[in-house]
């Protein structure tokens, strides 16, 4: 009963997995069968930190992964909560449609996502400066500067994916009993302390799974880099699946781009293991 | 302080009045700032070439026309790329169904040595961003032949740990009676996951039904790795991605918008009529407490 569905997870995931750490290993042109890999043991890890070009390429799209990461999950997780609790009062209606138009970015093709934005972004026929200059804030540069690209590019990935996160805040709201509430209303909470007291600990393992989906989605980052800034301007949106695939498929250097994706898999790892203690530690705490 | 009191306070109800106008004009102003890309997206692909470029922008086109609709149709042959979508989301979505109703099942009712280890090896592999195995899974698939090929496309992603996950979940819950009536009466393994179980975890299905369609009309990542300029069999997004350099040096944005969406209705519609499903799949799976 199981078979069909271990054997294709086992044959598409796990045999390619290994494969991607045993090719990390090896000097292998992907164009190639994978018999002619030749071992060169630590060679590609020593080039992919060292101070070659190769090097320099890797630890910039490994940095702006991270950042990107990082202001992803420090940007969506507050307001998944606060956009859920907008959703879950009951005092005024609409809060449902609110769910339905936030949700709905979500169903949105990530290229779709990334040509819209891109257009919205125009310095001059893009709506976002004229609004912005409507409240006397000066044009924006946006995408075409190396300052503010890899923020733009949060910023619409913030955009696409709130509200899945939304969703998952209001399933952690529905679960906390309205007795807790209750009792603390009886204690004199006011609102303030009745979020902080009852309600943000009582979500404490929504937000810990959210943190822990933010990540993987937001180092899968590809299409508006690869569609509108092509890793610029001057590398700064070059994102580590961009230059994976571009090093590992498109320069067929099959060995480098393994070695990359199998330090990607491990900083995941390092990454979620952090998340987990860190939640773990709270929990003692309080 | 009785209840019909503390009502009437005219403090108290002004501050309820008052707290009530503030929340909902923060519900207005996030649904417009969300909806804001989309609207936006809607009205370009409306507008003249020239009316799309210009600066400052215009909001609401001056004769909203369906031509920049026209002009993708023959740029990308949009026929074929939205048929190229249905194919593979379609045909993974039923791949997925199947697969993901066996294993659930069979995680959820036997019992069998390394059930628990099994399990948890499948579900880890939800959490492994797909570009991690992306450069052997290419070269595999060109030794199954399947390079440049929809088939390519297809294949790997027929079984996932997502929906072994939302099976097993939601089997647990169907009573071991009416499946120890349906081996009483004689039905085989397979007659039972298809005719039993199935028709008693709908939702279930129908949500997973729903995701995997939605991933899968939407993914680019694999689909431009394995087609590699094919560009008869490209789905809606892959042929958007060509739209774009088709008319890099005319940047004609109302073109580009329409292509858009075009790739955003199908699953903005399925999601409108039956986000039901999606919401409740969220709700039921990871994160009770």
């Amino acid at each position: 009963m199981v078979s069909p569905a271990v054997a294709l997870i086992g044959v598409f995931i796990f045999v390619p997995m290994v494969l991607t750490i045993w090719l990390s290993f090896h000097q292998w042109s992907t164009q190639t069968g994978f018999g002619t890999a030749e071992f060169v043991g630590l060679r590609n890890y020593r080039d992919i930190f060292g101070p070659i070009s190769v090097g320099r390429d890797f630890k910039r799209a490994f940095s702006n992964t991270a950042i990107y990461t990082a202001l992803s999950v420090v940007l969506i997780l507050p307001l998944s909560v606060a956009l859920g609790l907008l959703v879950y009062q009951s005092r005024v209606a609409g809060g449902n449609l609110l769910r339905t138009v936030l949700f709905s970015t979500y169903m949105v093709p990530m290229i779709a996502v990334a040509l819209v934005w891109s257009k919205l972004y125009s310095p001059t026929e893009g709506p976002i400066n004229q609004i912005l200059s409507w409240v006397g804030i000066g044009p924006q540069p946006w995408l075409s500067s190396p300052d503010t690209a890899l923020v733009s590019i949060v910023i619409l990935n913030v955009w696409q994916q709130v509200g899945y996160f939304t969703v998952l805040a209001i399933a952690g709201l529905t679960q906390i009993p309205t007795t807790l509430y209750e009792a603390a209303r009886i204690d004199g909470a006011n609102p303030i302390q009745e979020f902080f007291g009852v309600t943000l600990p009582l979500l404490r393992r929504t937000l810990l799974f959210s943190a822990v989906i933010a990540v993987i989605n937001a180092v899968q980052v590809f299409e508006p880099v690869a569609l509108i800034t092509q890793g610029g301007p001057a590398n700064a949106t070059n994102v580590l699946t961009y230059h994976i695939r571009r090093v590992g498929i498109e320069r067929a250097q099959g060995g480098l781009g393994s070695a990359m994706a199998v330090m990607l898999m491990l900083s995941l790892i390092v990454v979620i293991i952090l998340i987990f203690a860190l939640a773990r530690q709270r929990e003692e705490r309080t | 302080m009785t209840r019909s009191a503390r009502r009437s306070n005219p403090v108290r109800q002004w501050r309820r009045r008052a707290l009530g106008a503030i929340l909902l004009l923060l519900i207005v102003l996030v649904a417009v700032v969300a909806a804001f890309p989309l609207v936006w997206m809607l009205l370009s692909s409306l507008k003249t070439p020239a009316e799309s470029m210009q600066t400052p922008p215009v909001w609401i086109p001056s004769s909203p026309n369906f031509s920049a609709f026209g002009e993708v149709a023959d740029v990308i042959d949009a026929s074929r790329s939205f048929w190229n979508s249905a194919v593979i989301a379609t045909t993974t979505t039923a791949g997925i169904l199947v697969t993901s109703l066996m294993a659930g099942y069979a995680f959820a009712k036997y019992r069998f040595k390394g059930r628990d280890l099994l399990f948890a090896v499948l579900i880890s592999t939800m959490f492994l961003p797909p570009i991690v195995v992306l450069i052997p899974l290419y070269r595999m698939v060109t030794y199954m032949g399947l390079n440049g090929d929809l088939f390519g496309v297809i294949v790997p992603y027929l079984a996932n740990a997502f929906g072994i996950f939302l099976m097993r979940q939601f089997i647990a819950g169907v009573p071991d009676d009416l499946i120890d009536a349906a081996r009483v009466d004689g039905a085989s393994e397979i007659r039972i996951v298809f005719s039993v179980v199935a028709p008693a975890v709908v939702p279930a299905i129908a949500a997973l039904a729903l995701f995997a369609f939605v991933y899968h009309w939407n993914t680019y990542l694999w689909p431009l790795t394995v087609l590699q300029g094919n560009t008869d069999d490209y789905p809606i997004v892959l042929s958007l991605g060509r739209l774009l350099s088709y008319n890099r040096g005319a940047m004609n944005t109302s073109l580009v918008m329409a292509g858009a969406t075009l790739a955003v209705l199908p699953p903005l519609v399925l999601f409108v009529f039956l986000q039901r499903f999606f919401v409740d799949s969220i709700v039921s799976t990871g994160v009770k407490g």
